[in-house]
């Protein structure tokens, strides 16, 4: 079943095409709201709005754009609508984010050797960028739409889009640098 | 050499992190409560849209009946709205329990027998 036919049946009340349809789409839409919102106790219901939104949209949808797309626009705005609401302003949506003050880095301080502890450690500092950041590493990346496909999603332009990445990327590697130092000067300092 | 050993590492250990899910879970039922939720809202705006053809339908009668009694008939209409202005208070809770029942029978019980049907499923 083509996005075309599954909007149209869903249009005509069948349930069971809208199951499908969230079935198919929740990763996508756990992983946008998921990493803005970043609180576990609120991602579902904001999950829940996005899709009870896509289904009263879903007459507006015109077939320009794919399904996937229109679906992370919505989660997009309305993770950005809800953290706005909380926070208050306390969040950076401005063009130019602050980038991260250097923080004391818990597991710098030891030595993670572990694949798997230095995943979970870029991970870590993945979710302290900043919230555009975020976003864009996690629609490139994680989901793999294209610089064009993003642009739609959020409504950044596209040289923006790709600075994010970089300096996202590049901060990202700072950090693993750092890193890699410390446990160089760890493990001298447990042979001395 | 080194030096480009340890960046393509790094670069990978970035690229895994990059594309590694982020602990962020959804009950798995999650599909199954949204397609029930849209369920529910479809039969809502259904039956609403229904009881608005019904009501549709009603005052298209009635207007109809009125123009072939002034037109035809020769009814005054003068007179008719002198009953309307003398029994406001009647014509108004008529008309409103008239809609209330059709609401009730068309939308609510519906929309309630619905909803039991669903939770038992």
């Amino acid at each position: 079943m083509n996005d075309a036919e599954l909007v149209q049946q869903i249009i005509n009340g069948n349930s069971n095409a809208f199951r499908f349809l969230v079935a198919k789409h929740q990763r996508l839409v756990l992983h946008v709201v998921g990493r803005i919102v970043q609180r576990q106790e609120d991602v579902e219901d904001i999950c829940q709005e996005v899709f009870m939104k896509v289904y009263s949209k879903i007459g507006k949808f015109r077939g320009d754009a794919k399904l996937s797309t229109w679906i992370a626009r919505i989660a997009y705005n309305t993770s950005i609508s809800h953290i706005r609401k909380e926070d208050r302003g306390e969040h950076s949506y401005d063009e130019n984010p602050k980038l991260v003050a250097a923080e004391t880095d818990e597991l710098a301080a030891h030595q993670p050797v572990e694949k798997e502890e230095v995943t979970r450690y870029l991970m870590q500092k993945i979710e302290e960028l900043p919230v555009q950041y975020r976003t864009v590493l996690t629609l490139f990346h994680l989901e793999e739409f294209s610089y064009r496909e993003i642009e739609e999603i959020t409504g950044m332009p596209e040289g923006t889009i790709k600075s994010y990445l970089s300096r996202a990327r590049n901060i990202l590697k700072e950090k693993l640098e750092k890193l890699a130092v410390t446990e160089k000067t760890n493990i001298f300092t447990e042979y001395a | 050499m080194l030096d480009n050993g340890k960046y393509n590492e790094n670069n990978k250990w970035l690229v895994d992190a990059l594309k590694s899910e982020p602990g962020f879970v959804l009950p798995d039922n999650f599909a199954d409560r949204m397609a029930e939720k849209m369920s529910r809202k479809f039969a809502w705006g259904q039956y609403l849209r229904e009881f608005g053809v019904y009501v549709g339908v009603v005052a298209g009668i009635l207007v109809i009946l009125g123009v072939v009694q002034i037109f035809l008939v020769g009814a005054d209409w003068k007179d008719w709205l002198d009953f309307v202005t003398k029994n406001l208070p009647v014509v108004i809770g008529v008309s409103f329990l008239s809609i209330f029942i059709l609401f009730t029978d068309r939308v609510l019980l519906r929309y309630f027998l619905h909803r039991s049907k669903i939770d038992t499923i």
